[in-house]
Parts: C-alpha cells; structure tokens; sequence
C-alpha cells in the first residue's frame, strides 16, 4: 500500500517537471517568434526627402 | 603633402581615389598586410610616381611617416599602435574604424595629440563619421541639443560586414536619460525609412557613435545607433558568417535624427545621405585627412563632430564630391525612440 503511494507521488512529480519543461520549450518558441516577426513601426505618411544644396549647407555654421 | 594609407581595401581604395583628387596631396604610400592581392587596386588608381605601395611593417611605416602629412587607417585589426606612432611623431591620423574598442584605444590618445596640435579623428567613415557631421550641422539649427539617433543600412566592404556581423550579437552601452545603459544588440527594432530606400527595421547595435556623439555634445540626454538587418542576420549573428561578404560592399545610407530645442519649442531635424557605403565612408576619411593634414580639425581625439569647426563647410565639400545630403520634410514629429 505504501509502495503504491509512493510510485503514485513519483509519477505526479514526474509529469509536473514535464509540464513546466513544455512550459519553458513553449514560452522560449513563443519568444524567438516574437523577436524575429513583426515590423519595428509605421512608415511615415506624408512628407518626403529633400536634397541640400550647397548654400543649403554653408551658411549655417553662421546662424 | 605625402600621405600614408593603411589598407586598400573597399574603402580604402575609395580612400585613395579622393586623396589623389585633392590637390594637397603629392604623394600616396600604401602600407598593406597583403601588398600582392592589392596591385591590381593600386594600378587602376592611374598614378604612376605618385602612388608607393609597401608592405605594413612597423619599418615601412616609421619610414613612411617621416615627413608624412597624415595617416589614413583604413584597415581592419587594431590601429592603436599604429595611432600612437603617428602622434608621437606630430602626424595627425584619421581612422575609419567602427569598433568600440578601436575608437575607445584612439581616444585615449586625446592627451597626447592635444600636446603635439595635431587631430586624432577616430570614426571617420559613414557610421560614425558622416553620421556625427550630420548630427554637428543639425546642432547648429537649435539652442539646445538633446537626442541623436543614427541609423545605417550596408556595409563598405568586407571587414565592414564582418564588424557589423559581431556588432548585432553584442553587448553594448547606449546613452539614455543622461547615463550609459547596457543593452543587447539586436533589440529595440525601429523601422527607419532612409533616403533612396524603402524602410527597413533597425536594431541596436555595438557600434561607438553614443560614445563620440556625447563627448561632442555634453547636454545630450540620449544617443543611440541602429543598423538595418534581417531576419537571417539576426538570427544568425552568434554563428559565423553563412557566407562571404561583397568584396565591394552593398549600397549604403545614413539617417540621423536630431531633436533639441530652438527658441523655447521642440526641433527635430532628420538627415540622411545615400550612396555605396565605401564610397561615402571614403570620401569622408580622404576629406577629414586632407584637413587634418592642413590643420583644419581641432587639435585632440574625438569624432568629427568634436573636431570639426564648421561641419556646414564640409558637407558643401562632401557634396561637390558627390555625397548628396538630404534633408526628410513635412514627416511631422516622429515617434519617440
């Protein structure tokens, strides 16, 4: 009777290790998936680049 | 006026090409590990007489700085050794090194170089380097600077590629709320959209632009630096490289966001420029060397932004080389970092 109830108490200690190993496995995956997709923001909506020219660039030292 | 190149690699020979454009430099010797695998470069260079080509020994080079105006590295590995030499002999040194560690070794040298006058520029090539002269002419539009955040896509050539490969797997510091943060490379993704360039998600990387940008400008309460990368590169930055870089490297672009202050109300200012990376981090490195050599940068080691007086003057001079800088209008105030 005592065996029985210590294999019983072998076996629940066993399956709540392999749970919290699938736990971690899982929250691991769920993290690299996380990490590698996705997109980092919105592009912006309006506005647009603009090329300086020289005089463009020059005559801020002085402002 | 002789100069001395160290390294004829992607962005060395661009290096070389706008060095022997400048009319203040007569002669060029290239100092190489492999003097054989860059004939080939040294002779589409066209410049019989002007051009010596010498194997990197610590003989070559003490020979070849005697007399030298300044001294180019452009190659990968420590240059700290090479830097120290330069100083001690009153040569000024340009450096195009993105390493950390490089750039930190070159600063320490900032003692000596003020002592002798001469300019010790570590990080001259498109990040840092045309990043910190973008962010240096954006701060002279405001009262007050209080962020800068640069971000680049590409790479100029192969030790590039490979730098930048280590640069997203480690661990670095990241200037924020006026004190240095450790953080991971590869985190805090940020779609950037460059200039000629559709968007491209960035992610922190180990590069020292936080380090030169917060020397250059003390009332910064947060500096950072992205690159542009992709899954694979993610994913795969703690292995070795799946395959080799491009030998001329990719096309490249840098965009750097300024915001401060001007009479009392929040400025943003986004810069950008866009070309082959090599092209644009050479032509930085042969520019800030002819004006280290004529003794146009403050005595002393830092980035150009430290250096550099008139950060406008030298984009004019950039752009007549065909950097074309860009301004991003009418965006509104993007969001925060």
């Amino acid at each position: 009777m005592a065996t029985e109830h210590r294999g019983a108490g072998r076996r629940a200690n066993v399956t709540l290790l392999s749970r919290a190993l699938l736990a971690v496995v899982m929250a691991g995956l769920v993290a690299v998936i996380v990490r590698l997709r996705g997109s980092g923001g919105t592009p912006p909506h309006r506005g647009g680049w603009r090329q300086l020219s020289e005089t463009d660039l020059e005559p801020m030292d002085q402002a | 006026m002789r100069a001395v190149l160290v390294g004829l690699g992607a962005v060395g020979a661009r290096s070389a090409r706008q060095l022997l454009s400048s009319k203040s430099v007569s002669e060029l010797v290239v100092l190489s590990r492999k003097p054989a695998l860059v004939e080939g470069r040294v002779a589409a260079l066209g410049a019989t007489g002007v051009v010596r080509l010498e194997q990197l020994r610590p003989a070559a080079f003490a020979q070849a700085l005697a007399g030298a105006g300044v001294v180019l590295l452009a190659a990968p590995g420590p240059g700290g050794e090479l830097a120290a030499a330069s100083v001690r002999a009153s040569v000024p040194v340009v450096s195009v090194s993105d390493d950390p560690a490089e750039v930190r070794t070159l600063l320490e040298l900032d003692g000596e170089a003020r002592r002798r006058g001469v300019a010790v520029s570590a990080g001259a090539g498109m990040a840092p380097g045309l990043s910190c002269l973008l962010a240096a002419w954006a701060v002279t539009k405001m009262d007050e600077v209080t962020e800068v955040h640069v971000a680049t896509l590409g790479t100029g050539g192969p030790a590039c590629a490979r730098r930048r490969h280590a640069a997203l797997r480690e661990v670095l510091d990241e200037w924020r709320d006026g004190a240095w943060a450790r953080k991971v490379a590869g985190s805090g993704r940020e779609l950037v959209w460059f200039p000629g360039y559709s968007g491209a998600d960035c992610y922190r990387v180990n590069r020292p632009d936080s380090l030169l940008l917060t020397r250059a400008f003390p009332t910064l309460r947060a500096a950072t630096a992205r690159a542009a990368a992709s899954r694979r590169d993610r994913f795969t930055s703690r292995l070795p490289m799946l395959r080799p870089p491009h030998p001329e490297g990719t096309v490249g672009a840098v965009r750097v966001e300024v915001r401060g202050r001007r009479a009392g109300e929040a400025e943003v200012v986004i810069l950008g420029a866009a070309g082959r990376a090599a092209l644009l981090a050479g032509t930085v490195a042969a520019s800030a060397a002819v004006r280290a050599a004529t003794g146009r940068l403050r005595p002393g080691a830092g980035g150009l932004a430290s250096l550099v007086s008139s950060p406008g003057e030298l984009l004019a001079e950039l752009s007549e080389r065909g950097v074309n800088i860009l301004t991003f209008e009418g965006g509104g105030t993007p969001a925060a970092w």
